[in-house]
């Protein structure tokens, strides 16, 4: 089974104490993280520099819903963990990405991130446009 | 008797005269045919001076037969009867005088019978009316007998006078057959109205009363004799009297058909309401004799339009008050009423709608299905709402899409089955629905981001601290907590199911679940009461890990709830764990112990009982049920 040791993964989260606490889980599962991003525009610089393996993406930053960062995550084929507060409402955003409801404790984290990597589809499927 | 063979003298000639003038007189007294008849033969006896003589006519057979005659024998008359050189019809036949007899070709039968009456000269003098022979008169001599002109002039004469007075007679005949044939008709005429089931009444030039049948004067109670002197106008209704006498009026001079209806007293003072049809009539020669009529009494039929026609009007106004848009199609599925809700709803005008299939109004993509679902409603005909399970959209004049209920109910009118849509505009609804969806989204996302900086702010203070263990109870506290959320968040935060609540919050250490057995009813349970339970399942099955039935390999714990409804609802739910090492009763009450005998026994004014008894922890919860939410 998959393990996070040495994968990089990008945290997007515009709570300053909750991308903390999500940094802190995923350095104690051995996992290099990327950011934490607090703004999708940093997202989306980050995704189109950096090297990731996965990506913890909140739905809403700073009020704004974050489907661009979305698509510009599966446009490079980089598998996704949605952390929401929202109900039924965040499964028309995940679109099959894996969803985990806040507050998630590190096991639950550990668990969706490694469901999300093993997913991986073989060919990268394009779905968006990239601003 | 003298008879001359061709030269005449003055007495002669005035015998002739004399004979003409007598037949003449006699002809125009005669009061039947028979006195007509002997006048002619008196004539050729007088002015001839022919002493046998006879008058025969065609019978209704064609066959020609004595009607008068003078000095034949009967058995002369009986076998020449039928005898005639003529047929009926024939036109303007020339007469036959026939000297001797002897010298004519007439068979030998006929020849022995003349000569044996003592016949030898003849003459057959044919009778005309309006040109056709009707008959003959026959003038006899015992010789030969050479005919003169002036006998011949005489003879044709006496014809002919003969011939004007049948022609007269057969004419006033005519007309006396006829008169009486009018007569009978009338007869019948009068009869039949008489009994009439219905009103019939004749009037003359002047708008008289002549004639009323017996069912119109039973209705105005008025005597046979007392008809030519009754008035009917004074019974009209005020209302209606101007109008009726006006018309009637105009039918008499203008001599044609009229139909008016109004109200008349009848004998017993009660208005009826009639129908009065009435036609000129014309004597033979041209002459307007009247009216004829017939009044029917629609009375009954009058009210129960009357009645139709104020229930329509109340449907109309029902359906015009209606507060939402009003629509009713007959069965070829066209418009045939809208309200003033439906005009704004659609943005047509009602005569833009009327008379138009429904389906202007269906939205272009469900237009060419509505039929089909419309016949289908007019074969099960219900009171019930369209389209169940599906948005209903309508379509406006300006080609917008309205989301729309509608409810449908079957009218019967005399027109036909209609179908009465009630069409609600829900584009409000919508909008407000999912106005509270965005902010119920907002609510949780707020909610649950806040609990998840409560995470954070937690980790951040344990963190390089020996509290690991609070560290750890703090989480699954708050874990609990929000479990309890996405429960009610499911619900929109209106209730929460308790068989859910406890599964989910079992779930937590889903190691144990099948040493967790769980039984009893639904129960729908309040936003407060949930969050208090969820933390409370918490704490036990956090200590019965630690301490209790789960804390070794072989210990199990029974869930079991159940509901009392007297006097009032109440939730009756016990924990009970067994098989786990032996308890005994703590020196000291913790967090877990405190939740769930102060705490929620406050939260849900519940009495909770722990019994920390040596098989097992149980635990004991006995807390009201709001009214509302008891079941689903």
């Amino acid at each position: 089974m998959t393990t996070l040791s040495g994968k990089r993964v990008l945290i997007v989260e515009d709570e300053a104490l909750i991308a903390m606490l999500a940094e802190d889980f995923l350095i104690e599962l051995g996992a290099t993280v990327i950011g934490p991003a607090t703004s999708i525009n940093d997202a989306i610089a980050l995704i189109s520099t950096q090297e990731i393996d996965a990506a913890v993406l909140d739905l809403n930053i700073r009020g704004e819903r974050s489907d661009r960062v979305a698509d510009a995550l599966r446009l490079r084929g980089i598998p996704i963990v949605c952390a929401t507060g929202y109900g039924q409402g965040a499964a028309d955003f995940a679109r099959g990405s894996t969803i985990i409801a806040k507050p998630y404790s590190k096991e639950k984290l550990d668990d969706s991130l490694r469901l999300a990597l093993s997913d991986v589809p073989s060919g990268i499927q394009p779905v968006g446009r990239v601003n | 008797m003298q008879v001359s063979g061709g030269s005449r003298n003055a007495t002669e000639s005035l015998d002739e005269l004399s004979a003409l003038y007598v037949l003449t007189d006699r002809l125009y007294r005669a009061k039947s045919n028979q006195e007509a008849f002997e006048a002619g033969l008196d004539a050729i006896r007088d002015g001839l001076g022919c002493r046998r003589a006879s008058l025969l006519l065609f019978d209704g057979a064609g066959v020609m037969r004595f009607v008068a005659s003078r000095g034949l024998s009967e058995g002369y008359r009986k076998a020449i009867e039928g005898h005639s050189p003529w047929v009926v019809g024939e036109r303007n036949p020339d007469p036959i005088f026939v000297s001797h007899i002897a010298e004519t070709n007439e068979p030998a039968r006929v020849k022995d019978m003349v000569a044996s009456e003592g016949i030898v000269g003849l003459a057959f003098i044919p009778l005309t009316v309006q040109g056709e022979v009707v008959g003959k008169f026959m003038t006899y001599y015992g010789r030969r007998h050479s005919f003169a002109s002036h006998e011949v002039n005489l003879a044709t004469t006496i014809a002919r006078q003969i011939g004007f007075h049948l022609e007269r007679t057969r004419a006033e005949e005519a007309r006396r057959v006829a008169e009486e044939e009018l007569r009978e008709s009338e007869q019948q005429f009068r009869l039949m109205s008489e009994h009439a089931p219905v009103m019939i009444w004749t009037c003359d030039a002047s708008g008289k009363c002549t004639n009323l049948n017996r069912m119109l004067r039973e209705f105005w109670g008025v005597e046979t004799d007392k008809v030519p002197t009754f008035n009917w106008h004074p019974t009209i209704h005020p209302d209606d009297a101007a109008d009726i006498g006006a018309r009637m009026m105009q039918a008499l001079t203008t001599q044609s058909a009229v139909t008016v209806q109004g109200r008349y007293r009848n004998c017993k003072g009660q208005y009826r309401v009639l129908l009065t049809t009435a036609r000129p009539h014309f004597s033979a020669n041209g002459m307007f004799r009247g009216l004829i009529g017939v009044n029917v009494d629609v009375t009954e039929r009058d009210q129960a339009e009357m009645a139709m026609r104020h229930s329509e009007e109340r449907f109309r106004s029902a359906v015009e008050a209606a507060p939402s848009g009003m629509v009713m199609t007959n069965e070829d599925g066209r418009i045939v009423l809208v309200n003033l809700h439906a005009e704004a709803l659609f943005g047509y005008g009602r005569e833009e709608m009327v008379g138009q299939p429904i389906e202007m109004l269906v939205p272009d993509r469900s237009r060419s299905s509505h039929p089909v679902f419309r016949r289908g409603y007019g074969s099960l005909p219900l009171a019930r709402p369209m389209g169940a399970g599906r948005d209903l959209y309508a379509r406006r004049k300006d080609g917008r899409e309205v989301p729309v209920e509608i409810g449908l109910s079957p009218i019967q009118t005399s027109e036909g089955l209609m179908a009465l849509a009630s069409v609600v505009d829900i584009s409000e609804r919508r909008r407000s629905e999912a106005h509270r969806e965005l902010l119920m989204d907002e609510l949780n996302h707020r909610v649950k981001n806040t609990l998840a900086v409560v995470q954070g702010i937690a980790h951040q203070t344990f963190r390089g601290t020996e509290a690991t263990d609070a560290h750890a109870a703090f989480e699954g506290r708050l874990m609990a907590l929000s479990a309890a959320h996405n429960i009610l968040t499911q619900t929109s935060w209106e209730h929460a199911s308790l068989d859910q609540l406890v599964c989910d919050s079992l779930q937590i250490q889903s190691a144990f679940s099948n040493r967790v057995s769980t039984t009893g009813p639904a129960i729908l349970l309040q936003p407060n009461q949930a969050l208090s339970l969820a933390l409370a399942f918490h704490e036990l099955l956090t200590n019965a890990v630690k301490y209790g039935a789960l804390s070794n390999e072989a210990g199990t714990i029974s869930v079991e709830w159940f509901r009392t409804d007297k006097p009032k609802p109440r939730l009756k739910l016990v924990w009970s764990e067994l098989g786990g090492p032996t308890v005994s009763s703590p020196a000291r009450r913790g967090f877990g112990s405190r939740l769930l005998e102060r705490g929620l026994a406050a939260d849900l004014e519940a009495e909770v009982a722990l019994e920390f008894q040596p098989q097992g922890l149980v635990c004991r919860i006995d807390a009201p049920l709001a009214a509302g939410v008891l079941a689903q």
